[in-house]
């Protein structure tokens, strides 16, 4: 090939590698395709327990700051795509650099509990963070979005292919699972006995703790995604018909509902008969546990997707945008302690007054909630 | 939310939401059903292009031939070349700038695509921003990822292929033969390092992304056709290479024989064109005449057995 040939072929080389970066720029990772994770922290004696953005389960002893890592949770081979620009199971474009953790870890006696995108559940040694066991052993399930919730002795969690799934915690022995219609992204919880959980299917279900038998469901105009709160024998529940729900937990019927403006992602608060919803839409709403009455609102002009933390008379709220606020429930004051300008999406975790937020670039911020006062971070990187 | 988002995602990605739940909650059918209205709102641009495109392809010859001409004077080669661009009334440019308008629409469909799926949960939450305060939006999602045997948020072999033949098809119909041999040479490798790399990113993005371009390029082959008909898929007769003037010589012409100089002349002097070749009452020399059956002649030679 003489040189003008060359220069034609190199010319050709340079146009198809012009082509490839307009389109991946232009038709390139378009933010949230990909898992990133948004595990919150538990505390559990002196030590809190998160899962990273590396896909580890890490364990940070609050007095002298020391980490300990797990070992890495392990992605499933088939996803990726060629350039990683699909959404794999656990990774991905712009995604975390290995396997999403969503739910927060659960301790229960001398195990720490965690659940991967990758569609496995692993118990830790709540000491050395060894593996004690993985469910299920063979194979994987499909993603797990939602949290652990621990009740005597069983742990209980819904996946991606819509079963809720009862566990042994000290086995990991399938106890039964129940089928739902869609897929399971809110984290169960468990009051005396009764499992509530929500689906994908617009449905709300109590279920039988013990035996997995469904005790009611009740039917909402959009699908359910949150976390339900239960208090004072009523669960509330946010939904993506822009309602929050009040339901009698022993047989599910409405006792009121409130329409914000967007979906109510976040899991509530309650401080003195006053729940403090979040909500995507960028404001706070104070409605009365009785009737649902609004006495109140904030608009933080950014959405909240994350469960405040409670520390006494103080809420910490963090918006989406990574703004911190701290809400005086006794006078009503709304003050902005940081503005950190990450993504915040994961529940916030409290402990002896410091308030604990899990950050995009694998960072855990301190706040000490009654002074607004930033603490040194501690990074979740791990070091091998 | 910046102007792009506001003015151009938004809109797009409520639209789509709302024609999936009147298409049986179908995202795949809410994707082909936009792609082929936006294809429709872009259609006098489309027909444009391809017109463009073509007229450009119409005039390789008489683009070869200055360039034999003008090879060595550049100048004077490109002044030729606009000359004849605008007494054609053809833009060169004019592809391009209906390509660099186009462009912004498909990024906007393929963004809104991608964020409508909300793959992951950090999309969902990221959709939530986008939406109109519409009951109907609000009962529809998340949207069903579901189409045929399809999951629209994994990649899928069988519809990355598709993207490269239904591409390849596209590019083909339009592609003409140029005349310069080098020009062919790197139209083929465009015929084929498109549509390749096409499929190869569709192997590595959500199939939802995947339907989107196959439909495109069948709706852009249906509108191609519609101008120029098969254009390069079209099967070229053995004896016609594209030449329409191309001459055939008529031995039984008088005229020319009286005209004839010498031997080595032969084929210069007297012509017909295709159009008359293809007569029926014209002799071709090329063509044996049949008139009756010859016996020992007309069978088909036997064949002998080894």
């Amino acid at each position: 090939m003489n040189l003008k040939g060359k220069w034609r072929v190199g010319r050709l080389v340079l146009l198809a590698i012009l082509v490839l970066a307009v389109l991946l720029v232009g038709f390139g990772c378009v933010k949230g395709l990909a898992p990133i994770g948004w595990s919150g922290g538990n505390v559990s004696g002196d030590t809190l327990f998160v899962g990273s953005k590396e896909g580890r389960l890490v364990a940070i002893n609050l007095s002298d700051e020391s980490r300990l890592w797990a070992e890495p949770l392990k992605k499933v081979s088939q996803g990726g795509g060629l350039f990683g620009c699909s959404p794999a199971m656990g990774g991905g474009c712009g995604g975390s650099a290995g396997v999403a953790i969503y739910g927060t870890p659960v301790v229960v006696g001398e195990l720490v509990f965690i659940a991967g995108y990758n569609g496995k559940i692993y118990a830790y040694n709540i000491e050395t963070l060894g593996l004690r066991w993985v469910y299920p052993r063979e194979n994987n399930l499909k993603p797990f979005v939602g949290g652990l919730a621990a009740y005597d002795g069983k742990l209980y969690i819904g996946n991606e292919d819509g079963k809720i799934y009862a566990l042994d915690a000290a086995t990991g022995d399938n106890l039964w699972e129940f089928q739902t219609d869609d897929k399971v992204w809110g984290t169960p919880a468990v009051h005396e006995g009764v499992l509530i959980v929500s689906s994908f299917d617009n449905k709300l279900y109590a279920l039988n703790a013990a035996d997995g038998s469904l005790k009611w469901d009740f039917t909402a105009e959009g699908s359910i995604i949150a976390t339900p709160l239960v208090y004072n024998d009523v669960v509330y529940i946010g939904s993506f018909d822009r309602n929050l729900y009040a339901l009698n937990i022993f047989d599910g019927s409405l006792k009121w509902k409130f329409t914000g403006e967007n979906w109510f992602w976040a899991e509530p608060v309650v401080v003195d008969d006053v729940i403090y919803a979040p909500c995507l839409d960028g404001k706070i709403y104070l409605l009365k546990v009785a009737n649902g009455a609004n006495i109140d609102e904030y608009d933080l002009d950014s959405p909240v997707s994350s469960k405040p933390a409670v520390v006494g008379n103080t809420i910490i709220f963090a918006t989406r945008a990574g703004v911190i606020y701290s809400l005086n429930t006794v006078n009503g004051e709304i003050l902005q302690l940081a503005d950190f300008e990450q993504d915040v999406d994961g529940p916030l975790a409290a402990h002896d007054g410091i308030v604990y937020i899990h950050m995009q670039d694998m960072s855990l911020q301190r706040i000490n909630a009654e002074s607004g006062a930033i603490l040194r971070s501690v990074s979740l990187e791990s070091q091998n | 939310m910046n102007p792009w988002e506001l003015i151009i995602q938004q809109p797009v990605i409520n639209v789509m939401i709302v024609m999936s739940h009147y298409l049986a909650d179908n995202f795949g059918m809410a994707i082909i059903a936009l792609t082929i209205i936006v294809n429709i709102c872009m259609y006098p641009l489309t027909l444009k292009q391809i017109r463009s495109s073509k007229a450009m392809q119409d005039m390789q010859p008489k683009i070869a031939e200055l360039q034999k001409k003008y090879g060595k004077d550049k100048q004077k080669l490109a002044q030729e070349q606009m000359r004849m661009y605008k007494e054609s009334g053809v833009k060169p440019a004019g592809c391009f700038i209906t390509m660099i308008i186009q462009m912004p629409v498909w990024i906007a469909l393929y963004q809104s695509i991608m964020l409508a799926l909300a793959v992951a949960p950090e999309g969902l939450l990221n959709l939530s921003k986008y939406l109109y305060p519409w009951p109907i939006v609000y009962s529809v999602l998340p949207l069903d990822k579901n189409f045929l045997v399809l999951d629209l948020a994994q990649p899928n072999f069988v519809l990355a292929i598709l993207v490269g033949v239904t591409m390849w098809l596209q590019q083909k119909m339009s592609m003409g033969t140029p005349a310069d041999p080098k020009q062919a040479q790197q139209s083929q490798m465009m015929l084929w390092m498109m549509p390749m790399m096409f499929a190869l990113l569709a192997l590595s993005f959500p199939s939802g992304l995947s339907l989107y371009w196959v439909a495109n390029s069948v709706v852009r082959v249906v509108l191609q056709y519609r101008v120029t008909g098969w254009g390069g898929l079209r099967r070229k007769p053995p004896e016609a290479t594209g030449d329409s003037e191309r001459k055939f010589v008529k031995f039984d012409d008088p005229e020319a024989q009286g005209e004839r100089k010498s031997v080595d002349d032969v084929g210069a002097d007297i012509v017909i064109t295709d159009s008359e070749a293809t007569r029926k009452d014209v002799y071709h020399p090329s063509t044996p005449s049949k008139t009756r059956y010859q016996p020992g002649k007309d069978r088909a030679p036997r064949r002998r057995k080894r």
